[in-house]
């Protein structure tokens, strides 16, 4: 079976959920899982991987597996450093897997992973500078900058729902206060609608009976309902999110200055009643408004299977690499060199190379230099696999 | 590999230098900035530039200057201080010159300053913020400069860090640079003396001044190193703002070096351990994270010249 026709699975470990999928090249998901997520052992959450795995591999055949979780992965994407709502502190996820399974194994942040299949068939197609803000109950994110996803120095880059948007604002669960998330995200939309539904207000009446009288009841959902139903209340709950959206979109925008955000997640459901006015609170706040290119805000297309489709495609790509090209990072200069595993540059650059290849072609070492920069030392040791 | 030229366009000087591939400054020049004309301005820095060819062998030339630089590094698309508006700076001093150019933000040049010989060089994820009467910022991801879609990323000073905050000359309210700037020193400073405090008193006195309205910067840095509580703690506070802004923006860029530049960073230690503290304090899940280190910058005043020099000559080299 030629690699570029070959299937993988991708696995979204949330933390009550885990969803699995065999998924095409074109990002096609052809087969489905879902199970509970084990969340207090660590070798229970592995014991569920594997038994997925295993139950679609029976099914078709597959030649890696792509997990994204919700936590910190480090550097080198083979460990979940922390995890706030699983078990994981340090656990060497990728190895252990790799070797109950068999197969190459590929660990990514959720909201990494999601980015990725944004940019490889959703909303981000094209797009050489792009950001994407995945909104649910917290605020993921990710940097993609010429298609290569930004880790940072040690694999935690992007998060950023912990920026501070208000100096001693509302708890988070991060440890600090006034975090973004706790003013742009799902769990915000239900603080702040639950709150103003308990303070008794009249204009939160429809918004009640639909909780059947009791404001426990209320989700975000249901607000996005009412909103499109036209609730003048939930219209606004959107648009106090939005707002909040956009001052943070802003923020990212004087830092990181993108050509597109693409906002997914949950909270996204609720289209133009977030995004209108996420769009006008960007454009009041953004610096150098009017001297300045502004960068487009777009609606994710993906939906909630976004992770799973990105971390099967990065299984793809890391499969595909390891079989065709083996780089030693001993090749690089130690400034470009990455942690223990391969820099963002190196990806870059093989990707590239891949994506110029049709066939089985083993490429020449030197197609994997490009001008730039830093140079890559002694391309000669870039020794190229065939594939056995 | 050859010399090329460096040049830092501020408010008031322009400075020029000759630099070799190691980074160390040979020749150097300098004229007034005329702020109020376009085109005096760009006269000046071929000036300033010619002056340096005419004894010099270069390669390319590399401008830094504060303001939005294209994605192309040749055109200016707004200078707060300067009268640019869509100015082709790069084109222009070029043909003038005969000398490729290359117009880079002069906060990004210094960071790539500091990158490359400096505070940074041994690392590859870096964040170095130039603290002067604002705040510029430059980030370095994986040994490349972060230039963004536009060109105009890395405005780190217009973060916003305080809702309906205090005015800024971006047209916003509550930037970082109004709470973690030299400016924002003076204007507590002052606005402290104004209030009639005894310890702001004794401050001004340290100083040498008796009018609040002569305050400086320099002035509270030099009274904090001789002991002075009063202006130790406004550094502490300005400190403080600049640990939690970057707790932020680690978030962003995860980086592995935080360096600290610029005038206020004169406070050295003063700053920078209660930068390190807030920053400390405020990483999101702090504890289960490794962080990034803080130093001071290396280059100073030179590190916008060494930076524009080398950024134009590996441009240069690439092609």
């Amino acid at each position: 079976m030629a690699l570029t026709q070959a299937l993988t699975i991708g696995i979204d470990i949330g933390g009550t959920k885990v969803a699995a999928g065999v998924v095409d090249p074109e990002g096609n998901i052809l087969d489905r899982l879902r199970r509970d997520t084990p969340t207090k052992d660590p070798k229970e959450t592995e014991d569920a991987i594997a038994e997925t795995v295993r139950d679609l591999e029976s099914r078709h055949d597959v030649i890696a597996v792509g997990i994204g979780a919700a936590g910190f992965v480090d550097g080198t994407r083979s460990s979940v450093l922390f995890a706030p709502h699983l078990a994981w502190r340090h656990e060497p996820l990728r190895d252990a897997v790799e070797r109950r399974l068999g197969l190459p194994v590929v660990v990514e942040n959720d909201a990494n992973a999601a980015a990725w299949s944004e940019w490889r068939f959703g909303g981000g197609q094209g797009e050489s500078h792009l950001v994407c803000v995945t909104l649910g109950t917290g605020i993921g994110g990710a940097i993609l900058n010429d298609g290569a996803l930004q880790r940072g120095k040690f694999g935690i880059a992007g998060e950023f729902g912990h920026m501070q948007v208000v100096p001693g604002g509302h708890r988070c669960e991060c440890g600090n206060r006034g975090c973004w998330e706790q003013y742009a995200s799902g769990n915000a939309l239900t603080r702040e609608a639950r709150e103003l539904a308990l303070s008794g207000s009249p204009v939160a009446h429809n918004l009640l009976r639909r909780a059947d009288g009791d404001p426990r009841n209320i989700n975000g959902p249901m607000v996005t309902e009412l909103a499109k139903d036209g609730d003048p209340v939930a219209v606004e709950l959107l648009e106090d999110v939005g707002r909040w959206l956009g001052i943070g979109l802003a923020n990212l925008a004087a830092a990181l200055d993108p050509g597109t955000f693409v906002i997914g997640g949950g909270v996204s459901d609720a289209g133009e009643l977030l995004l209108a006015p996420a769009r006008e609170a960007f454009k009041r706040t953004l610096t150098g408004r009017g001297f300045r290119p502004e960068a487009r805000i777009v609606r994710a297309v993906l939906g909630p299977e976004a992770g799973l489709v990105g971390a099967a495609d990065l299984a793809r790509e890391e499969a595909t690499w390891l079989r065709r090209v083996r780089v030693k990072t001993s090749a690089v200069t130690a400034k470009t060199a990455a942690r223990s595993g391969r820099s963002a540059r190196l990806e870059r650059v093989a990707r590239k190379t891949a994506g110029r290849r049709t066939g089985m072609r083993v490429p020449e070492p030197e197609s994997l230099k490009e001008p730039t920069e830093f140079e890559l030392k002694e391309p000669a040791e870039l020794k190229g696999d065939t594939e056995a | 590999m050859g010399l090329s030229i460096g040049i830092d366009v501020g408010g008031t000087k322009i400075a020029a230098g000759v630099v070799g591939a190691d980074g160390k400054i040979g020749a150097r020049s300098h004229r007034d900035t005329p702020a109020t004309s376009v085109d005096e301005t760009a006269q000046a820095i071929i000036d300033a530039a010619a002056e340096l060819i005419a004894e010099h062998k270069v390669e390319a030339v590399g401008i830094g200057a504060a303001g939005f630089v294209s994605a192309d590094r040749s055109t200016v698309l707004f200078a707060p201080n300067l009268a640019w508006r869509d100015e082709p700076l790069g084109e222009r001093v070029g043909a003038a010159l005969g000398v490729p150019v290359v117009v880079e933000n002069d906060a990004n040049a210094a960071a790539w300053g500091e990158f490359a010989f400096g505070a940074a060089k041994d690392v590859e994820h870096m964040v170095c913020l130039t603290v002067g009467t604002g705040i510029g910022g430059g980030v370095v991801i994986d040994g490349e400069l972060l230039r963004g879609a536009h060109g105009v990323a890395a405005e780190l000073g217009h973060m916003r860090v305080v809702p309906g905050g205090h005015r800024c000359g971006c047209g916003a309210r509550g930037c970082w640079e109004q709470y973690a700037s030299g400016s924002a020193l003076v204007r507590e400073g002052r606005a402290l003396a104004e209030s009639g405090s005894l310890a702001a008193a004794q401050m001004l006195s340290v100083c040498g001044i008796t009018d609040s309205s002569e305050l400086s910067g320099p002035m509270i840095t030099k009274a904090a190193a001789a002991g002075d509580p009063c202006a130790v703690e406004l550094l502490d506070d300005l400190g403080r703002w600049l640990g939690e802004g970057l707790a932020s923006i680690a978030t962003l860029f995860d980086p592995s070096t935080i360096v600290i530049g610029g005038g206020v960073s004169a406070a050295k230690q003063l700053l920078v351990k209660s930068a390190q503290v807030a920053f400390e304090k405020n990483l999101p899940a702090r504890s289960n994270r490794p962080h990034p280190s803080f130093g001071l910058a290396e280059l100073g005043n030179d590190a916008g010249i060494i930076g524009a020099a080398d950024l134009a000559r590996r441009r240069e080299s690439a092609r």
